[in-house]
């Protein structure tokens, strides 16, 4: 008798087992992909937040160095994330992610420039909703500025005055210091210089339909003469001139960060997104940090500086919890949120009801703003030629490897060429 | 019913091999056949495939990058694994005598073997990194820091380096190797070759090392393998780079894959199975005519 109430006694504790199980198994748990390794932790914080007012759904956030690249494999595996960070003109070509254009909640509260930089040219749709805005341009130290006299070059010639003179007083600090051992830092200077001479003569529609297309006559990539020859001309002048860090080729993020941020470095090309690392490896640089476009490199144009969206989210279309996800964007997008993110980000906020105070770089910003053509990011690139594989090309530029500039322009173009078609096919 | 018992008896062996071949159909033969399928098209990881016959592999040719990573690959492992080999050799002849820490020293050799490649990769990186590693600063106290600048910053250097690393790192394996290698040969050998008067050369020539020949054989295959397969050491460390100048031919097909290069990142991975395949089969042949010989 008693190992009969044992036994069903053990039955029922199973039951009870397994059913507290399935009720812990209704729990929605929603992948939340990310390729920004600076948020991470932030957003983790946030995700805690979340789960306490919504105890149903569990956030998993995922971050990956190659993100970009990461995500292909997941979508090709079926492993799809509800959230993400990583934007594919090809899978929006694909329908892979999930039209956000009707979700007037929150694009009202968008600023309508950021909005436009957040639809997809070709249908016209929003895909993704970016809650910042992110500038990058060229860093310099003031007080080093101040001492030699020097003011912000408009011109290429001024830009490389300023950075002989450095050379030639100060022969302790590094006139510009490029980490390209990091490609994507050197990619930046290929989107922004270079790509930079199509886009403000384009505007930025015009040049994000060139891309888009691969318009061969408004890219002019491998013309004599053209962004890419000249911006090819540009660094292998400063290379010449000894104006660069002796370790350009394996100096990392890390270290161009460090050697600004300790005034070993007069000049850097950075974003927004780079701030914070400096100040925490020297807060007293503070009030050292002057903000300026990028010098123009072609003759006759003007000095540009990045003025783009910045942390943008999508939602897969073959998310299984649409709806869930949506709700962790409700979360993130409220004006207490966000304030706190652009002040950890130290990036200004796409919400207009967010009024945060970003960074000791805000005034600068506004400035620097003014006096040069805004333009973006090259979302319409194709897929198979990122940051890192243009970054890659400017390496080889430096130890060598194209006889001239012009044979650079031209391997440029070939490797656009190459990707471009492969994405339509 | 005896019948039944008795033929299953018979053929229990073929049922309890199952589980192995379902586990390697699902995980090698169904991934190798799916591979040389997708080699055969044009998919970007995207789209649907589409069939383009042995284009991908005619483009192979023509791809000076690819043919590039064919060279650095080959030279790689023309560097690493007779490196190997011989310092694993070397290491097991030396730690396989009588004195006193030898644990610690087989255990100190053996040591970066367990350490992932890719912070091996990172930690070498510090060191060596031109202006402010380890090393630079070392020799930087000794005035002489011109001798550490800039070897990763040149192809040639760094492919040097990334060899160096690779041997440094894997050393231990091959000795643990030779090691067993080497204990498995019976005492009575070298008694007898020290009787006949043999030398410690000559012992060595005639008695150690043929009958190291299957260690010898196994370390071989493994070091081709192992180097012509090399990935974790060149991400950690140069990122293929600069430009592509160490890129491997690993490197580049994951880099193909991901650039929506998916249908000839498939083709160039069984390109790599040839260029693998080759010297190991040449080898094991010569191996085993010299094995016959002995």
């Amino acid at each position: 008798m008693f190992k009969r109430i044992l036994s069903l006694g053990t039955v029922l504790v199973l039951l009870l087992g397994v059913s507290v199980a399935q009720g812990a198994e209704k729990k929605v748990a929603i992948k939340f992909f990310t390729g920004k390794v600076e948020t991470v932790e932030w957003m983790n914080d946030l995700i805690k937040k979340f789960h306490a007012e919504n105890p149903g759904i569990v956030v998993e956030q995922e971050y990956q160095k190659d993100a970009s690249n990461v995500i292909k494999v997941k979508f090709a595996s079926g492993d799809i994330p509800d959230i993400t960070t990583v934007w594919d003109q090809g899978f929006a070509d694909q329908g892979k992610y999930l039209d956000l254009s009707k979700e007037t909640r929150w694009w009202s509260r968008v600023q309508p420039s950021i909005r436009e930089l957040c639809t997809d040219l070709r249908s016209g749709k929003q895909f993704r909703i970016a809650t910042n805005m992110t500038m990058a341009g060229i860093f310099y130290n003031k007080k080093i500025f101040s001492e030699l006299g020097l003011k912000e070059a408009t011109t290429w010639e001024e830009f490389k005055n300023n950075l002989k003179k450095i050379k030639q007083k100060r022969p302790d600090v590094v006139p510009m210091f490029v980490g390209g051992k990091d490609s994507w830092m050197l990619g930046h200077l290929i989107e922004f210089m270079a790509h930079g001479a199509v886009k403000q003569k384009y505007g930025t529609m015009g040049s994000r339909k060139a891309f888009l297309n691969n318009d061969a006559e408004k890219l002019a990539f491998d013309a004599s003469g053209g962004p890419m020859e000249t911006f090819a001309k540009r660094i292998l002048e400063l290379k010449e001139e000894g104006l660069f860090n002796n370790d350009f080729l394996t100096a990392t993020y890390d270290n161009q960060l460090e050697a600004f941020a300790t005034g070993k470095a007069a000049v850097i090309s950075q974003g927004m997104w780079a701030l914070s690392g400096i100040l925490e490896k020297n807060k007293a640089i503070k009030d050292n940090i002057g903000f300026a476009p990028y010098p123009p490199i072609m003759d006759g144009t003007k000095p540009v500086i990045l003025s783009a969206e910045d942390s943008a989210y999508l939602i897969p279309a073959e998310s299984k919890h649409k709806e869930e996800a949506k709700k962790f964007l409700d979360f993130l997008f409220r004006p207490e949120n966000l304030k706190a993110y652009s002040e950890f980000l130290k990036a200004p906020s796409a919400f207009t009801d967010v009024n945060a105070d970003w960074g000791p770089l805000k005034d600068e910003v506004a400035k620097a703003l003014k006096k040069g053509v805004n333009i973006g990011f090259t979302t319409e690139a194709p897929p198979g030629f990122s940051g890192d594989d243009a970054g890659r090309m400017v390496q080889e530029l430096y130890t060598g490897r194209y006889k001239t500039p012009a044979e650079f322009a031209k391997a440029y173009k070939a490797a656009w060429d190459r990707a471009w078609n492969a994405a339509r096919r | 019913m005896v019948t039944l018992s008795r033929r299953i008896g018979a053929n229990l062996h073929k049922f309890m091999a199952l589980p192995a071949v379902i586990l390697f159909g699902v995980f090698f033969v169904y991934p190798l056949l799916r591979g040389i399928g997708l080699s055969l098209t044009d998919w970007n990881g995207i789209s649907a495939p589409r069939f383009i016959g042995l284009r991908n592999f005619v483009d192979f040719f023509r791809d000076d990058r690819a043919l590039n990573d064919v060279k650095n690959t080959v030279l790689f492992a023309l560097g690493s694994a007779p490196l190997l080999n011989i310092f694993g050799l070397l290491y097991a002849l030396l730690l396989d005598r009588n004195f006193r820490g030898k644990s610690l020293a087989r255990t100190i050799v053996y040591l970066p073997a367990i350490i992932s490649p890719l912070i091996m990769g990172y930690i070498w990186y510090f060191i060596l990194q031109p202006e402010r590693g380890f090393l630079h600063k070392v020799l930087e106290s000794l005035n002489v820091s011109f001798l550490g600048d800039n070897w990763l910053a040149s192809g040639n250097t760094a492919l040097a380096v990334l060899v160096l690393v690779n041997v440094w790192q894997y050393v231990g394996m091959t000795m643990v190797i030779y090691l067993a290698g080497l204990q498995s040969i019976p005492v009575e050998m070298f008694e007898a070759s020290k009787i006949d008067g043999a030398g410690y050369f000559v012992t060595l020539r005639y008695v150690t090392l043929p009958l190291l020949a299957p260690a010898i054989k196994i370390n071989v295959v493994t070091n081709i393998i192992g180097s012509l397969s090399v990935f974790e050491v060149i991400m950690a460390l140069t990122e293929g780079g600069p430009g592509y100048s160490t890129e491997s031919l690993s490197i580049y097909i994951m880099r193909m894959c991901y650039g929506n290069f998916t249908g000839y990142s498939t083709a160039v991975a069984i390109i790599l199975f040839f260029i693998i395949l080759l010297p190991v089969v040449t080898y094991l042949r010569l191996a085993k005519s010299r094995e016959v010989e002995i």
